[in-house]
């Protein structure tokens, strides 16, 4: 298991937990982040990484992409 | 029956364009998240007992964000008639989730699939009867941008509305339905059956909210607890995930048999973020895109514009298209140079004023000898700066023909081409020609229609700005602007798009307050806008400019000086405001979805322009309008020796305004110009700042030079002092009344009107204390309380931020 922040540019995986303050882990699962889908990290700027998800693209915080692991 | 109808679903999935075929109205759509916050109604059209209600676009029901709480109020408190869900098709799995909790609440329910022709166009299908079927609800496609279908799925929604509430089927795996059942039935729920569901899902999530409201018997309540968590040691998972989970399975169910995907591939958003978000290419793409918006809006078209309405329709007039009016311009000019030469030997020759008729200009001409020279001063129209220039026997012969060329009167613009006056010139026509007396034709021009030339003098810039802005949300970019700044910014407590406000304010505070629409989160706008006016706008620039020719001798450092402060000023408020209470804590991580792009909408962009304008007249108007009033009156009437009366414009000194300033010198004593010309004319730059340099014109004007009259009254310490209090304080009334607009509400308005002014004061004092270091007068009191100010202000900049974890 790596931090989403890690993941390899361009390859699809697989999320395998989702950690975090219990609200902001509702809204990323919300939003497609839940256990067992597939991710995949488009860019990554500054830390920061948009990925995509469930056909969205969604940029999220590096500090957030720690708590996602895959 | 009066029915309502709810829209809900996830952001930017085409709720607000829905809304807008259904009802009819405007509604601006942004290609962002988060364009609608509160809720909005309408009635639907050609049904006038229908009432549509826009929800903001949430991803689900667990209050989270603003938007998802207004949502969720509404939908559990008000308890619609019927749902429309509507579901964006090219995201289909995603949009389901929400789609899964709105079903749970028993209320009637309809989708609406949009977006189908992106969907086709991908290759991909979707078989929608089967997904009705799975679902168990009426689906329909329909494309909420052409509005087709759309009435369709309004009166479906009827349809089922009139069928009645309904008990949602389980979905779920059958050993959480066991659970879920068994909490149905112990904790005897007093609601109606169709509701009976959604609370025994939300008591198994343990959903505080619910819990106490629901109030369920103790003993029942510890059973519950059991049986969910020997589920939560079953499935080794927490009780929220396991319903997040169960749902995402059902939708997987869901989606296997009704959505064939085509390409697995990178689509051609994916692609163009690749590029325009690289590490390498981003900030360069940015940069570039932001140079084009501010060429355009700032220094090209805006600035035409601008001038256009200031100068012509509220100035002296302008030429249609400009035809003719470099030909009038050159004119004038000939015709002053021609003038101010043969004033200048007049002058030198001993006569008091030159008359310019043939006789009189032939006497100067054979008095002066052949070789003769002489001098007059050139000053500049803005910034009053003078220029002496000298010149000779032949140039007062070519100065004669020319002025003979001319009839010896000034060439008038309507000979050029075809003009049209501005609106002063024709009211004043026209108030002259009923005889309107003195002070009321100073009230309605000077007061009335100054004022709202001042309002209306920034429209036309504004809209320019606008449709570019429009254009970069509509077009999807504005998204991404957000994600390329976001960490630059954030450390000074603004948010990535923080960036456009600020360009934009190097121009105009007013569309750059107004620029600060596009941040979602509050603090983030509310802390752009009060730090936006803090870099110098154009109507800074002659004020600059003027300090830096009398007081400094024209140093070229001045004006660089000027924007660094305006920056230094923007990071420092950011880091230090976001250690006070106001703006701490919730450092919101950033998420936020990046939409699809796509080409801008004419009818969007133009909507948004529109919307975005007319309420800066409407709203700022009125702030506006009414200070220029007061601060015409306080300056054109006062006690002069001879009573209480109207003034000239050269009588400042004896007016209201000049009382006021001397009243409140004094506070400006320790910045070190405590006279009360300086206090009138910072006063005057509120209505403004390019007022500053014509007050001053006329209050050190008065005995000769303005320059030195200047340099006179302010040390170079007192200057630099003086330059960064109106660099920095509250700005002009109409950037106020923006701030107004865009705060919403008074004492947001207030706060940053007086922090600007505090930091303004706090700033200059520093400047001039410590300046006054180095020319020797010191008065140790104040220096002392500088030294204090400057030691808080660190001691704030470097304290260590209250961390509040993720």
């Amino acid at each position: 298991m790596i931090p989403l922040s890690l993941s390899p540019q361009g390859t699809v995986m697989t999320i395998k937990s989702v950690g975090g303050k219990p609200e902001i882990k509702r809204h990323l699962e919300s939003l497609g982040f839940s256990c067992g889908s597939q991710v995949m990290v488009t860019s990554v700027l500054n830390g920061n990484v948009i990925v995509k998800i469930k056909e969205s693209r969604i940029a999220i915080s590096g500090e957030m992409a720690r708590k996602i692991m895959v | 029956m009066n029915i309502r109808i709810a829209l809900a679903g996830n952001p930017n999935s085409g709720k607000t364009t829905l809304f807008n075929n259904l009802t009819q109205s405007n509604q601006y759509v942004g290609n962002w998240p988060g364009v609608t916050v509160e809720k909005k109604e309408g009635k639907l059209r050609k049904h006038n007992d229908v009432t549509v209600v826009d929800l903001p676009g949430i991803y689900s029901l667990s209050p989270y964000t603003e938007e998802e709480v207004v949502a969720r109020n509404y939908l559990l408190d008000e308890k619609p008639e019927v749902i429309i869900n509507i579901v964006d098709g090219t995201n289909l799995e995603r949009n389901l989730y929400l789609s899964t909790q709105l079903m749970e609440l028993g209320i009637p329910f309809v989708m609406a699939l949009n977006m189908m022709d992106v969907v086709r166009k991908n290759g991909d299908r979707i078989d929608t009867k089967a997904l009705s079927n799975s679902l168990g609800c009426p689906v329909v496609e329909i494309s909420a941008l052409r509005g087709e279908n759309t009435l369709k799925v309004a009166e479906d929604a009827i349809k089922e509305a009139q069928k009645g509430r309904r008990t949602p089927a389980p979905i779920f795996s059958s050993n959480i339905e066991k659970v879920i059942s068994y909490i149905e039935e112990k904790a005897a729920f007093k609601c109606s059956e169709s509701e009976k569901r959604w609370y025994a899902i939300k008591v198994f999530e343990g959903d505080q909210k619910v819990l106490e409201k629901v109030k369920i018997e103790n003993y029942a309540l510890s059973e519950i607890k059991k049986e969910v968590e020997n589920v939560e040691v079953e499935m080794d998972d927490d009780k929220e995930s396991i319903i997040t989970n169960e749902r995402y399975s059902y939708i997987e169910r869901v989606v296997k048999t009704s959505y064939k995907k085509k390409s697995n591939g990178l689509t051609v958003s994916d692609k163009i973020d690749t590029i325009v978000t690289n590490k390498y290419l981003a900030l360069p793409i940015f940069a570039l895109v932001m140079w084009l918006v501010y060429f355009v809006s700032v220094s090209t078209i805006g600035t035409i514009f601008t001038d256009w309405a200031n100068d012509g329709v509220f100035g002296d007039g302008f030429y249609l298209l400009g035809i003719g009016r470099s030909a009038y311009e050159e004119s004038v000019e000939e015709y002053g140079t021609a003038e101010s030469v043969v004033n200048a030997f007049g002058e030198k020759l001993g006569l008091e004023a030159v008359e310019l008729d043939e006789d009189s200009l032939e006497d100067i001409l054979l008095s002066t000898e052949k070789d003769g020279v002489a001098s007059y001063i050139l000053q500049d129209e803005e910034t009053l700066s003078e220029e002496e220039i000298e010149v000779t026997y032949t140039e007062l012969v070519e100065s004669v023909d020319i002025l003979s060329s001319y009839n010896y009167s000034e060439p008038e613009p309507e000979e050029y081409g075809p003009w049209v006056p501005g609106l002063p010139v024709l009211i004043g026509n026209g108030l002259e020609a009923i005889g309107c007396s003195e002070w009321l034709m100073g009230l309605i021009l000077d007061g009335i229609v100054a004022g709202v030339g001042a309002v209306l003098g920034f429209v036309p810039q504004m809209f320019v700005l606008f449709l570019f802005l429009a254009v970069l949300e509509d077009c999807g970019y504005m998204a991404r602007i957000a994600f390329v700044m976001d960490r630059i910014f954030r450390k000074f407590g603004l948010s990535g798009k923080s960036f456009i406000p600020i360009l934009i304010g190097t121009g105009c505070g007013v569309p750059g307050i107004m620029a600060s629409r596009t941040i979602e989160n509050e603090k983030d706008r509310r802390m752009t806008i009060i730090t936006t006016t803090f870099i110098p706008c154009g109507a800074k620039l002659p004020f600059i400019a003027m300090i830096a020719g009398s007081i400094f001798g024209g140093a070229s450092w001045v004006a660089p000086t000027a924007y660094f402060l305006g920056m230094f000023a923007i990071i420092t408020s950011g880091i230090i405001l976001k250690k006070t209470k106001l703006f701490s804590g919730d450092p919101a991580p950033f998420v936020m979805e990046l939409p699809s792009y796509h080409t801008p909408t004419v009818k969007n962009v133009l909507l948004s322009m529109w919307e975005r304008g007319w309420s800066f007249i409407k709203k700022a108007g009125t702030i506006i309008f009414l200070s220029t009033i007061v601060v015409w009156f306080t300056s054109f009437f006062g006690f002069a020796a001879d009573g209480f009366r109207m003034l000239s414009e050269e009588e400042l000194d004896y007016s209201i305004l000049g009382r006021i300033g001397s009243l409140i010198a004094w506070i400006f004593y320790p910045l070190g110009w405590g006279n009360w010309q300086a206090a009138v004319a910072s006063i005057t730059g509120l209505v403004a700042k390019e007022n500053i340099v014509g007050t001053l014109g006329i209050l050190y004007g008065a005995e000769g030079s303005a320059y030195a009259g200047i340099s006179a009254a302010f040390s170079k310490v007192a200057g630099l002092s003086f330059l960064s209090f109106n660099l920095l304080c509250a700005p002009c009334f109409a950037a106020i009344g923006a701030i107004k607009r865009e705060m919403n509400s008074a004492k947001w308005t207030w706060f940053a009107v007086g922090y600007q002014c505090l930091f303004a004061y706090l700033v200059a004092l520093v400047v001039y204390q410590f300046g006054s270091l180095f020319t020797g007068n010191v008065n140790v009191l104040l220096l002392f309380v500088a030294i204090l100010v400057a030691a808080y202000f660190l001691y704030m900049l470097f304290k260590k931020e209250r961390k509040v974890g993720v």
